[in-house]
């Protein structure tokens, strides 16, 4: 795909200053945002973006950095949320049942990787499109965890929205902090080399097959825990809503509307997503799938590089301005 | 003084075919070894066999007495193979200096190869330190050909495996590549050179040893070679014998 | 179990092989000429279910006749949603994520189409043929799933026959082979790229009003065929006409007599689990391994 590198081909086009204090005032405005008292419908909408903003940034992990477009991440998600559950209802603390679910999801993904990952490309999509769903299935018809009819969670303490709101920001920081040490890191090197050419990585050393197994199961961990803290807020969960096949969809769909493949794209794009699925399910909730379809489309057809894209095009076009100017 | 590189009988099937067959030779530490061979012959998939890229069908691989035969190109490389590409495989978003580094931080460990070169050095080597901060996709094919080499020897290899390097070079390019080969060599590290241009070839390598329909054809000093004559057959064919 | 029992699961394993062969006969052509995996299939074997039953429904058309019309109707449609996107992204020798991706947006827009325009309440075709069955001693054929079978395997014998005696079929079989060869002796890629795709979801349109008479079915109904038949291009190996027939036999075989074991809730997991198992032990599915064998003879 034409992913653009939020990394250094090129030289970013945006000037490090920025890039610092956009997310700091970011997340000084977000964590603001309960005390100015907006009413609980808007901290409910961005409780849920940014547990979207977790496991978008985890996704991002292994299909952007990596590039192995996994259609499956629901898998984690569900595994998050019906581990943290089980752990909640059996008086387990809430940060150690999001951890177990983190766990749980790492060793499924060990699991799903180890054969999966000897796939190319599309196999491999086409191989996490079955997992996803074979995953559903089962989990419909396991009595243990209610099957079909759901699960349900015994809170017993009482019900602070703002607890949860700033548990799900105290995530997707995180997140979004592992995102940017992981892109930096000699991992990051070797997920981008495995992308871009997998055979020519391992020509120079690069274990393909380790790095893409660690990065999985920290995406995975990423995505259960956001799936975790979603199953504490919401107390009701079932198969066919935390393992939806659409669910994995989401998931893969927020990268690629902000930027596959960059550190701010999936945040960005799980904002958009966030936000449009709210207005669409509120006005237009029959045209859920044609919206996000013909994105997609529009995405891959006009901009792959998504917002991040956009943006990076736009800097660079004022700055080919700004230097004919210069010269004229 | 034992080989650095040993074949026996090294064989590879795709589909019934034979791309390599029964070829064995070997190679001196610090020799700059020539391969070459008509279009089809083979030479490159001998390479790969050797760099890991490909599993043998059957047959042995040593490589300072340990036997290489199935090993993964990774573990290759960090026994001290690496390969550059015939045709070249850049990292295509990332930049010359980080594509460099890459066989820098992954390639041969530091404390085994004992040196502490920097990517810039090996960009140096080759001639594209200018191009450092320049992403890979915008390069030339000479310049990604040299990209190639300065990633290769960034992954300090005792044996180099070269593929066609000169190829889409100038004859200006071709020679300070050639020189560069020499340099290499005499550095203590070991070639074996895949070459299209014979007298490329002739002019650095000996021995030189020739390859057709994968089997291994001759093999001894570039004048021996060059006037044996199976080889002027499997080049110009036998028609130009009578 | 008696004879007779064994007889008639048997047949009907077959009967539904040769469905489940047409419904992914388009995959394999798309796949081999473009080297595109089509996620819009099945989007198309949906708008061809409801084709067919509104052929039905409002026009009294027969339904397998509203099959046989699917093919025209949608090798166009075909060919305008090659026109309008497919032709607009790159292509090459491996599969593209690219267009992973795009197609796999055009499905979601279907799926959204066709709730839009049908709702999501299951419908299904019921002719006089759904109910009754052709007796031969012991065995009994039920009616539609012969006419159906009958109609999906005239269609593949045509699709030979286009395949090895029209200048399509012999540019489909050679770009399938060796694209750069192809070029250079000539095929037109982009025209025989485009007439493909039109083939491929001719097929799925058409395969997907045969399925109609099979299933009930709503604007979901493509995703479950959709698996299969991945599953049965995966073991008859992505570009092999003859493993498409493999394929679809053993999937069907094992389906049909699974429920012997399991019961039925877990059936959409066969597909899956098989699908998976394909991938990971036979990457290059039966065919491959074929063409593993004639290499150590």
């Amino acid at each position: 795909m034409g992913v653009t590198d939020g990394g250094n081909a090129g030289g970013s086009p945006v000037p490090p200053f920025v890039s610092v204090v956009v997310p700091l005032l970011l997340l000084t405005s977000l964590t603001a945002v309960p005390l100015v008292g907006p009413g609980p419908n808007i901290i409910r909408l961005l409780f849920v973006t940014l547990t979207l903003v977790t496991a978008s940034v985890g996704w991002n992990l292994i299909g952007g950095f990596a590039g192995q477009i996994s259609f499956g991440f629901a898998v984690f998600y569900g595994l998050g949320a019906y581990t943290t559950a089980l752990s909640i209802n059996g008086g387990i603390p809430p940060v150690i049942a999001f951890s177990l679910g983190a766990v749980v999801a790492a060793v499924a993904s060990l699991l799903i990787g180890l054969p999966t990952f000897r796939l190319k490309g599309p196999y491999f999509a086409i191989a996490t499109i079955g997992v996803s769903e074979a995953v559903r299935v089962v989990m419909m018809n396991v009595p243990f965890t209610g099957g079909a009819s759901g699960y349900r969670i015994i809170d017993k303490t009482r019900f602070v929205q703002s607890h949860h709101y700033y548990t799900a920001l105290a995530l997707a920081a995180l997140a979004v902090g592992i995102s940017i040490l992981v892109r930096r890191s000699k991992l990051g090197l070797a997920l981008i080399a495995i992308r871009e050419d997998q055979d020519a990585a391992s020509d120079l050393g690069v274990n393909p097959f380790i790095a893409k197994l660690i990065v999985h199961a920290l995406a995975a961990a990423l995505a259960a825990a956001a799936g975790g803290v979603y199953a504490r807020y919401s107390l009701f969960i079932d198969p066919d809503g935390v393992f939806a096949f659409r669910n994995g969809v989401a998931i893969l769909l927020m990268p690629i509307i902000g930027g596959v493949g960059t550190i701010w794209g999936p945040v960005i794009g799980a904002f958009v997503y966030g936000l449009i699925h709210e207005e669409v399910v509120a006005n237009f909730p029959q045209a859920h799938l044609l919206i996000f379809g013909s994105l997609l489309i529009l995405i891959i057809l006009f901009e792959p590089g998504g917002v991040v894209g956009l943006f990076q095009k736009f800097m660079r076009s004022i700055r080919a301005r700004s230097s004919v100017g210069a010269h004229s | 003084m034992a080989p650095i590189l040993k074949l026996t009988n090294l064989t590879r099937y795709f589909a019934g075919l034979a791309a390599v067959k029964d070829v064995s030779f070997e190679i001196e530490p610090g020799g700059l070894v020539g391969l070459i061979g008509p279009n089809g012959a083979g030479k490159t998939t001998l390479l790969s066999l050797v760099a890991g890229s490909l599993k043998p069908t059957s047959g042995k691989i040593e490589f300072e007495g340990r036997n290489l035969a199935g090993a993964k190109s990774f573990q290759a490389v960090r026994a001290g193979v690496a390969r550059t590409h015939q045709i070249p495989k850049p990292f295509r978003t990332m930049t010359v200096y980080e594509n460099v580094e890459v066989g820098l931080r992954f390639g041969r460990h530091e404390k085994a190869a004992g040196t502490t070169k920097k990517a810039g050095e090996f960009l140096d080597m080759v001639g594209i330190a200018p191009l450092a901060r320049r992403p890979a996709f915008l390069l030339s094919v000479g310049d990604l050909k040299r990209l190639e080499l300065a990633r290769a020897l960034a992954a300090r290899p005792t044996l180099l495996l070269c593929d066609e390097i000169c190829s889409g070079l100038t004859e200006t390019e071709s020679g300070l590549i050639l020189r560069l080969l020499c340099d290499i060599r005499s550095a203590g590290t070991t070639i074996l050179y895949v070459e299209h241009n014979l007298r490329a070839i002739m002019s650095v390598c000996d021995p030189v040893i020739v390859m057709n329909y994968g089997q291994k054809l001759a093999e001894g000093p570039p004048t021996t070679v060059q006037n044996d004559p199976s080889v002027i057959e499997a080049y110009i064919g036998k028609k130009a014998m009578i | 179990m008696s004879a007779a029992d064994f007889l008639n699961l048997f047949i009907a394993a077959v009967l539904l092989a040769g469905v489940y062969a047409a419904m992914s006969v388009g995959m394999t052509i798309i796949y081999g000429v473009m080297k595109i995996v089509n996620l819009a299939h099945a989007g198309f074997l949906m708008l061809g279910a409801y084709f067919v039953f509104e052929a039905y429904d409002r026009f009294k058309i027969d339904p397998l006749l509203g099959a046989l019309l699917a093919f025209p109707v949608f090798f166009f449609i075909g060919m305008g949603v090659h026109w309008l996107l497919v032709r607009r992204i790159a292509t090459s020798d491996q599969p593209t994520l690219t267009s992973l991706l795009l197609l796999f947006g055009v499905w979601l827009v279907l799926q959204n189409l066709g709730y839009l325009i049908w709702g999501n309440s299951d419908r299904a075709i019921l002719t006089p043929r759904t109910l009754s069955s052709l007796e031969i001693g012991p065995i009994s054929f039920p009616t539609v799933r012969l006419a159906v079978f009958v109609v999906a395997v005239a269609s593949l014998v045509g699709l030979e026959f286009v395949l090895h005696k029209t200048w399509f079929g012999r540019s489909v079989r050679a770009l399938m082979q060796n694209k750069e060869a192809g070029q250079i002796v000539g095929v037109n890629v982009s025209r025989t790229a485009q007439i493909a795709f039109g083939v491929g979801i001719a097929f799925a349109g058409a395969a997907g009003g045969l399925l109609a008479m099979l299933y009930s079915f709503n604007p979901d109904f493509g995703a479950s065929f959709q698996l299969r038949a991945f599953v049965i291009i995966v073991l008859g190996g992505l570009e092999s006409f003859g493993g498409v027939a493999v394929g679809s036999l053993i999937l069907a075989l094992a389906e049909t007599f699974v429920i012997l074991i399991l019961p039925a809730s877990y059936q959409p997991a066969i597909a899956f689990s098989l699908l998976v198992v394909a991938l990971i032990v036979l990457p290059e599915g039966i065919a491959g391994l074929w063409a593993k064998r004639r290499r150590w003879a």
